[in-house]
């Protein structure tokens, strides 16, 4: 029974990606399954010159987009820089403030995240365009009116928030004493931050460095109005969908997901590895320690088959089926493609033809008889109805 | 190298309340000296404030005769075994033995010499390399000791470091405690609210009360000669008699209770006028059962109501005439068989062992 629940929850959560992954090998303009055209990487490397001699970038061809991923990774790596320490330091002041304080702290720290990130983003807009204008020409100037660098702020007034929050979390369980143990120890300060809070944090700055990347690469309201004439992907992509959208689009989320993927499965396989270090050198301290009437012998860390395992095979199955019907209704290749470009342009021929046959003379377009006003002449009633009306003086 | 430990005058307030008040105390150098009071009577603010961690508000903490006040926690000669260990737990054992050397810019070599001599000090030798968690509560205990020795402080003050232990092993770590403070030779100061843990342990104890000092001297001068009735109910056993002093002999006084008059020593520095509200203290173990040819000079008639086997004692708890209860205990291996409950029997005990001390709250109550 909770299988059940547990595939629909999954099903609702991917299949829309699935689905659009699917999209991103099908040949054809729009992103769709069926009809299907040809199996094809065209979205993913060159695209499409299409028979109109319009370009349909793919992924590898769209100069637009590789900008738009540069500026997103530049605008990533200033905001994590900036946001990372801003949140810590922040979250160390909670430690130290009193009391009464305390609360009052708290709720003005966290309030950038309940503001909406168009107003963050206009106001820095506004906020720089006014510096930029007390400086006249010269660095100001040209960083007050940078769409990255203004990105850059705006994005980090909301994104250490987050990260403060991360901090606060994990400074709850900070153990003071040990602080006070190091001084004690003759540390100083700077060397109490450095190796012992600094390491415990560790994670926390691990965490947040990534939560505050991956929320400034997919921030879209605050950066559209902050990135002035720059682009960023998120930008692009919102452009772009505004001109209908393309498999292309297809090709790119599949490419994230992808990365993701493997992201997440390294640092599983990294975590899992240094767990399995762990668990041996506990194993090992035990044996020594205990007496040995109290080891298990029969104890064995055995093999066990996850149960993710039917999730696998189920896409495995469906990835099958539609290969085969791929490779048996021939719809690969690139003589597919020739054949089915070489059918659109021969429809697209014909409707030019019966468009070229039912063209329409000069006159007929510029109006005729629709065009003039003569006929709404009298919605007014009569004219001569107001002519004895002296007018308003 | 150790150092005498001087609190002159010592004060430390949190608002308008006293933690601590108008302590003064002098430790002298290779001592090892107990403060001893129940829970939050400022025993670990007073510590606070000789290792730096806390400013008196008034008074001064001299070490080896020099004024501390405005002198860090790092920069004292001080180390603190605090209360809950403190280790550091993202560090192996030997790092955190030798944190206080990294942290003064001693070498790897040098530190990896010193902490190997330490982890043999505290027989943990080759565990160097473990991680903290991977210690039993003994071990902690006794690295949180290794790693507070590593600088070779001058004084050493624990906060209730064997409080987390079992009994068994809080036995053990007293003695090991005791024996690492022989050999390194400098200035102990414990913290406890175990007194019997204070006795065992130190050359002299310090009994604290809601923020003061009760009493300073050599364990069993505490234990026999209280100052406060506070001190003789805290420090091991005692049964209050509750009266009226009638005559002074000499050193002696009598008092008058609701169950009849006794014989108490007073104290040098407590001297007392017939008439005043006095309180006499009589241990339960200082309580006999008279036998044959034996003379107390006091005699009290008792109701035994409850007995309780503690392994090496029994000890019976009975009521007098006028309703107040005493506890009195004998060794196991005297025959108790005809001491039953709701017998009465006559107790005696030595005047010389039984203090009288003006009338004042107890510990109990
Ligand atoms: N930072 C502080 N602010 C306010 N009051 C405090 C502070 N630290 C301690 N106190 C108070 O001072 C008193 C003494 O505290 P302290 O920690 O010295 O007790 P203690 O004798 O060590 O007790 P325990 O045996 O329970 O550890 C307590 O009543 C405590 O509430
Ligand atoms: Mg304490």
């Amino acid at each position: 029974m909770m299988g059940i629940y547990i595939f629909i929850f999954f099903a609702y959560l991917f299949g829309p990606l699935i689905i659009m992954s699917i999209t991103a090998f099908n040949s054809a303009e729009f992103p769709s399954i069926t009809p299907w055209e040809c199996f094809s990487f065209r979205w993913f490397n060159e695209g499409k010159i299409a028979y109109d001699g319009q370009h349909l970038a793919g992924l590898l061809s769209d100069w637009r987009l590789h900008d738009g991923i540069i500026s997103s990774l530049i605008i990533g790596a200033g905001v994590v820089t900036l946001s990372v320490p801003i949140g810590m330091a922040a979250a160390i002041v909670l430690t130290q403030v009193r009391s009464q304080l305390r609360d009052i702290y708290y709720s003005i720290s966290i309030m950038p995240v309940l503001f909406p990130g168009v107003i963050i983003g206009i106001s820095t807009v506004v906020l720089w365009d006014r510096i930029a204008g007390l400086g006249g020409e010269g660095f100001i100037a040209d960083i007050g009116r940078n769409g990255i660098f203004l990105t850059i702020l705006a994005q980090t007034c909301f994104i250490s928030t987050y990260c403060f929050l991360i901090f606060v979390a994990r400074l709850q369980r900070f153990d003071q004493t040990q602080e006070e143990a190091a001084l004690d120890l003759g540390a100083s300060q700077t060397q109490v931050f450095f190796k012992i809070l600094v390491p415990y944090l560790s994670p926390a700055i691990a965490s947040a460095a990534v939560i505050a990347f991956l929320f400034s690469f997919e921030n879209y309201n605050t950066t559209v109005f902050s990135i002035l004439s720059d682009q960023t992907l998120t930008t692009v992509i919102a452009s772009k969908v505004r001109l209908g959208i393309s498999p292309a689009l297809s090709a790119l989320a599949l490419t994230i997901i992808a990365l993701t993927i493997i992201a997440a499965v390294t640092y599983e396989v990294l975590r899992r590895r240094a767990e399995k270090r762990y668990a041996e050198s506990q194993e090992k301290f035990v044996k020594e320690k205990a007496a040995d009437n109290r080891i298990n012998k029969k104890y064995k860390a055995g093999f066990k088959i996850p149960k993710g395992i039917t999730a696998i095979l189920l896409i495995v199955v469906f990835a099958t089926y539609g290969a085969t019907q791929i490779v048996k209704n021939d719809l690969y290749g690139q003589s597919c493609i020739d054949a089915a470009d070489k059918e659109k342009k021969s429809k697209f021929l014909e409707q030019l033809q019966t468009l070229e046959s039912n063209e329409l003379t000069d006159e007929e377009l510029s109006g005729g008889s629709l065009g003039g006003n003569q006929d709404y002449g009298d919605i007014f009633g009569d004219p001569s109805l107001f002519q004895d009306f002296g007018g308003f003086d | 190298m150790s150092a005498d430990v001087e609190l002159s005058d010592v004060s430390v307030t949190f608002g308008s309340f006293y933690a601590a008040k108008n302590v003064n105390v002098k430790v002298n150098g290779g001592e090892f000296f107990s403060f001893l009071g129940p829970s939050g009577c400022g025993k670990t603010t007073l510590l606070r404030a000789i290792s730096g961690f806390q400013e008196p508000s008034e008074g001064k903490v001299l070490i080896d005769n020099k004024d501390m006040s405005g002198i860090g926690p790092n920069k004292r000669p001080t180390a603190l075994i605090f209360q809950n260990l403190a280790l550091f737990p993202l560090m192996s054992v030997s790092e955190n033995i030798a944190f206080s050397l990294e942290v003064r810019g001693v070498s790897k070599e040098e530190r990896k010499k010193r902490a190997d001599e330490l982890l043999e000090l505290i027989a943990l030798e080759g565990q160097g390399d473990k991680k903290v968690h991977q210690l039993s509560g003994g071990q902690k205990q006794r690295v949180a000791i290794a790693r507070a020795l590593a600088v070779e402080p001058k004084v050493l003050l624990l906060d209730e470091p064997l409080s987390a232990l079992d009994l068994k092993l809080r036995q053990r770590m007293r003695t090991e405690l005791r024996e690492i403070q022989k050999r390194v030779n400098i200035t102990f100061i414990y913290i406890t609210h175990d007194q019997g843990e204070a006795l065992t342990m130190s050359d002299r104890i310090a009994v604290m009360n809601e923020g003061e000092l009760e009493q300073i001297g050599k364990c069993d001068e505490v234990y026999n000669n209280p100052l406060t009735p506070f001190v003789a109910t805290f420090v091991g056993e005692n049964n209050p008699l509750y009266g009226k002093v009638t005559g002074i002999e000499g050193d002696k006084a009598k008092i008058e209770t609701a169950d009849g008059q006794y014989l108490a020593t007073m104290n040098e520095s407590k001297k007392l006028n017939i008439g005043d509200e006095s309180i006499a203290f009589v241990r339960p173990e200082s309580l006999f059962i008279p036998r044959d040819g034996d003379n107390f000079d006091n005699k009290i008639d008792v109701n035994i109501e409850s007995f309780e086997f503690e392994g090496n004692l029994k000890n019976f708890y009975a009521s007098l005439k006028s309703g107040a209860k005493i506890k009195f205990s004998v060794p196991n291996a005297i025959d108790t068989s005809s001491i039953t409950s709701g017998s009465s029997i006559v107790l005696g005990f030595e005047s010389s062992k039984s203090v009288i001390l003006p009338k004042a709250s107890l510990a109990i109550d």
